[in-house]
């Protein structure tokens, strides 16, 4: 496996689209689910949201033309479009149009129409199903089906996490409380879905089990399954001890949630990055 | 229960019938690497490991490209092969680059073979 800048760059502009695209989709999730936040807290997250729609766009164009410039390693490759026809032909138009319409849907909720951006949410966060490994396997419907489920519930965890942290900010420690606690009972079916899918995914992808401890593609699924480890500490500390002490009127906690939601969204990006490499340097048989 | 034991092993069997898949890979090539000829070929033939579009192909000798004709606009293919020029005695690297058809992800690699005086 030889690694150049453009294909490290290409990885990272496919970490912050993945960043960006769950993050949105996340923030309407929580707005769909959390009706009641106050008008400053919404429009706050409104503006988050803009922007996130805004980066994935961006950073989803970026990708496509860092890979062709990975092709010829110059920057002319970036604009020639013999070679951005071949990537986008392979699937990443396919994965980049779903993209597009569903950010462009996201952008509804901005006018307060959480339910329609709902829609658009899970068209965004499932656009990275349309390409990729899973597309390799025959017969893929189901191991798609599994890609689905996982980016949807990927999406709901990881992008609650900065509307949460928001809330949380405002120092109100009984409402703070609450929505945690919804995030948190949800999420606890949601991250068990989440976690079933991937592992069957990864058994449909990889073949055997010992593929895990094999080649570049084993080791680096290796750290990202440590990070979803230290990520679900992470969450079971906020809600079987500091959403409970919040609720019960311990300030103190309230400090101790912030700190721990942003070891979550931190570990929750390096999961991202880690992601990104898997699906940019390697190959299951790597 | 029989029907969700009945789902369950078709699942199972659907996961387990999965493969090893990865990106496409030179399988093998004509001439293969460090071959050692003794006339000039008439054609370069690539074969991958999955269907893959050859979107990079360069022939340098003596820190010079010969030019080799790509037709960037083909389908993807497992199999490639291209019209060489006549090409003079000494040693040659072939650099090639490809994008696969299934999943879109780009791979590289270079092979060498000469052909002697």
């Amino acid at each position: 496996m030889e690694l150049s800048g453009w294909e490290a760059a290409a990885a990272l502009a496919k970490a912050i689209t993945y960043a960006a695209t769950l993050g949105a989709a996340g923030a309407i999730f929580f707005l769909n689910y959390n009706e009641a936040l106050q008008a400053a807290q919404r429009r706050r997250i409104h503006r988050g949201l803009a922007l996130l729609l805004i980066a994935a766009g961006l950073a989803s164009a970026a990708k496509v033309l860092l890979l062709a410039g990975s092709m010829s390693d110059d920057f002319a490759g970036m604009f020639d479009s013999s070679f951005i026809g071949m990537i986008l032909r392979a699937g990443e138009g396919r994965a980049a149009g779903i993209r597009l319409v569903g950010l462009i849907v996201c952008s509804t909720v901005l006018f307060s129409k959480r339910r329609v951006a709902a829609v658009g949410a899970l068209l965004a966060a499932g656009s990275f199903a349309a390409v990729g490994h899973v597309h390799a396997l025959e017969p893929n419907g189901l191991a798609t089906l599994f890609l689905l489920l996982h980016l949807w519930c990927g999406a709901f965890w990881l992008g609650a996490l900065w509307p949460l942290l928001q809330v949380a900010r405002d120092g109100d420690g009984a409402q703070t409380a609450a929505v945690a606690a919804r995030f948190g009972n949800i999420a606890m079916y949601l991250v068990a879905a989440l976690i079933a899918a991937g592992a069957l995914l990864l058994y449909r992808v990889l073949g055997s089990v010992s593929e895990i401890w094999n080649g570049a593609y084993g080791r680096m699924l290796s750290l990202k399954l440590l990070l979803v480890v230290a990520l679900l500490s992470a969450a079971a500390l906020n809600k079987l001890r500091l959403t409970p002490r919040l609720a019960a009127g311990d300030a103190a906690a309230g400090v101790c949630l912030r700190r721990s939601i942003r070891t979550e969204m931190i570990l929750g990006s390096m999961i991202l990055l880690a992601t990104a490499a898997l699906t940019t340097f390697a190959g299951p048989s790597d | 229960m029989r029907k969700m034991t009945l789902l369950g092993v078709s699942l199972c069997g659907l996961i387990i019938s999965g493969q090893c898949l990865a990106h496409a890979h030179l399988q093998s090539s004509t001439p293969a690497n460090n071959a050692q000829l003794t006339e000039s070929p008439k054609t370069l033939r690539l074969n991958f490991s999955e269907a893959a579009q050859l979107a990079v192909l360069k022939l340098v000798s003596g820190g010079k490209e010969i030019p080799v004709p790509l037709d960037k606009a083909a389908k993807p293919g497992q199999t490639y092969t291209l019209t060489l020029p006549a090409l003079a005695p000494g040693a040659y690297t072939v650099q090639w680059t490809a994008v696969a058809a299934d999943d879109g992800h780009v791979t590289k690699g270079t092979f060498k073979f000469s052909i002697a005086p």
